[in-house]
């Protein structure tokens, strides 16, 4: 089975530029400086590639969205979100660590793209290795050239710097991640414009996911037909799951897009110690859970769409017989409240009283009526909020109601007199 | 009179300069003040609104948002424990009882000797090596009762 962002995982040395360089590395940007932007463009229309950091918005059609330097004079920037901190996702700090000079190389291609002649890798505070690991490979990235004034020649000049996070969830959000760089509280913006018109500082700026960028010297180099003939027809290409939970082997598996649900499982050992699989939480906490009835689910972002769920940002999540599916809720609801950035009322008040609810029923102090309040409370939040961790409150919620009843009946059961 | 040495000074004015804006510089200015000062004071703020002529407001907004900064000076060594699903799927809520026991303190709070503080945190990105600690900004993953003495052992 073919795979890219991970095919040379197995060299040990291969977050060094020396090695990154002997396997290839580089040779995408090279050809993309040589190419041009259009043909550049055109292969990348091709390719299907999708944001990965879980919007799965098309990045093509991203890159062309910024305004051109004709309409809007003045620099723009390319911001990579390496601010992963939703539960069950840690793909990035994989890739950041074993492949950041693949990162690297997608980012200035990308910057050359829109002509950006500055870019910033945010990267979230607790990942203080993968920050070091980054600031050698930037350091030796420009020590030999490719980074730098006029890369190979070109005339194109790109230069990138780091930027940490300080611990807060909603900074992974596009425009919340652009307030943070700013230096204020991660408050989402409610868009238009969006970042490709108006982002950091008020300038056009492309702000991409680490595995989303680093996906592009693939498609540079094999060509975006062959890139997107891996995957299926709206989703091109491979993705990367992460496989944590009830698991034997927890870790970062690479698939083509559109792999069923249970290779994905089979590939890290299947359920552990032989028990018996109860769900999967398919891409991340605040994507709403599979049955183990569902795992034939092609996971693209057109597959679990289907059952109701999102690809997400691949963030797999295995529950096995043993798990208590009020004690899930109440943990994803308390993440959320603690990760609300209190903007919008109906999510911060939303994700509170979740909370609240939930604990209760955990207590031992739930009724059958609070079933029919976190139903009827949950449909008042989603698209009343300006962002996606709002849209979230009480969707994980009310499919784990819907597909695991008697679970929610024992925690609040039918109270008389 | 200053809350930094004169080095300490030029770290913090290096911050205001090192990007295209200099507000850009304003998060890693708090983190290097979380880091010397293990909180960060009014003092502290007073200083970088100064610094990076902003009001004190846009200091304190930035020091009260983000939860890597505190209002009172964490313990000498900080410890993290991840609550998030999969570290609880892996046992963090053991790892709880088990740190406060050792540390003698509740979830939140800094031993009496100013050594050690406890706190529970949102997901720390390993969810493949749950329980997941970050221990002084280092992550650790599997932790047990063994590699929480260790670890506690290793601290000065």
């Amino acid at each position: 089975m073919i795979t890219l962002l991970t095919e040379h995982f197995n060299e040990p040395k291969l977050h060094e530029l020396e090695t990154y360089r002997r396997l290839g590395g580089y040779e995408g940007l090279k050809k993309a400086l040589v190419m041009g932007r259009e043909p550049l463009m055109a292969e990348m229309d091709k390719s299907n590639l999708r944001g990965l950091g879980g919007a799965g918005f098309g990045a093509a059609m991203k890159w062309r969205t910024v305004t051109p330097e004709a309409k809007d004079p003045g620099p723009r920037y390319v911001v990579v979100n390496c601010d992963e901190s939703e539960p069950g996702c840690f793909k990035d700090r994989v890739l950041v660590t074993r492949s950041p000079h693949q990162l690297i190389e997608g980012l200035l291609i990308a910057a050359y793209a829109i002509d950006a002649r500055r870019a910033f890798i945010f990267i979230r505070g607790e990942y203080e290795v993968q920050h070091g690991i980054l600031r050698q490979a930037l350091d030796d990235a420009r020590a030999a050239g490719f980074i730098g004034k006029s890369l190979f020649d070109s005339g194109f000049s790109c230069d990138i710097d780091l930027m940490r996070g300080a611990g807060a969830y909603i900074s992974g959000l596009d425009t919340a991640l652009l307030e943070t760089m700013e230096g204020k509280k991660a408050w989402p913006r409610q868009p238009p414009p969006f970042p490709t018109a108006s982002g950091l500082m008020g300038r056009p700026t492309l702000v991409h996911n680490v595995e989303t960028l680093s996906m592009v010297p693939h498609i540079v180099l094999q060509g975006g037909v062959w890139f997107a003939r891996l995957g299926t027809a709206k989703s091109g290409g491979t993705v990367l799951f992460s496989v944590s939970g009830h698991v034997e082997r927890p870790g970062v598996y690479e698939f083509p897009m559109g792999a069923p649900l249970k290779d994905i499982i089979a590939a890290a050992g299947g359920v552990k110690a032989g028990k018996k699989l109860k769900a999967v939480i398919p891409g991340g906490v605040s994507t709403p859970v599979l049955t183990a009835e569902e795992l034939d689910t092609p996971m693209d972002f057109e597959g679990p769409r289907a059952k109701g769920s999102f690809l997400g940002a691949g963030g797999v999540i295995v529950l096995d017989e043993s798990a208590d599916m009020v004690m899930v809720a109440h943990n994803i609801e308390r993440f959320l409240a603690h990760e609300s950035c209190g903007q919008c009322t109906p999510c911060r008040q939303g994700s509170f009283w979740h909370e609240r609810i939930l604990e209760r029923g955990l207590n031992g102090g739930g009724t059958a009526e609070d079933i029919a309040t976190l139903e009827r409370a949950g449909e008042n939040i989603t698209g009343k909020v300006i962002c996606a961790l709002g849209d979230t409150v009480g969707v994980v919620t009310r499919a784990l109601m819907k597909k695991f009843p008697q679970d929610f009946k024992d925690r609040f059961p039918q109270r008389h007199g | 009179m200053s809350a930094f040495t004169p080095e300490q000074e030029k770290v913090l004015q290096a911050w205001t300069e090192r990007y295209p804006y200099p507000n850009m510089g304003l998060l890693e200015a708090l983190r290097q003040v979380q880091e010397w000062h293990r909180c960060v004071t009014d003092e502290d703020e007073e200083y970088l609104a100064k610094l990076f002529e902003v009001p004190r407001s846009r200091i304190h907004e930035a020091a009260t948002f983000f939860p890597s900064f505190t209002a009172k000076p964490t313990g000498r060594h900080r410890i993290g424990l991840c609550r998030g699903l999969s570290c609880c799927l892996a046992g963090s809520q053991e790892m709880c009882r088990c740190l406060e026991k050792k540390l003698g303190v509740r979830e939140g709070e800094t031993t009496a000797d100013g050594k050690f503080s406890f706190e529970t945190t949102e997901c720390l990105g390993a969810c493949d090596h749950g329980p997941a600690l970050i221990v002084n900004d280092e992550l650790q993953g599997r932790a047990t009762e063994h590699l929480i003495g260790k670890l506690m052992g290793e601290m000065k």
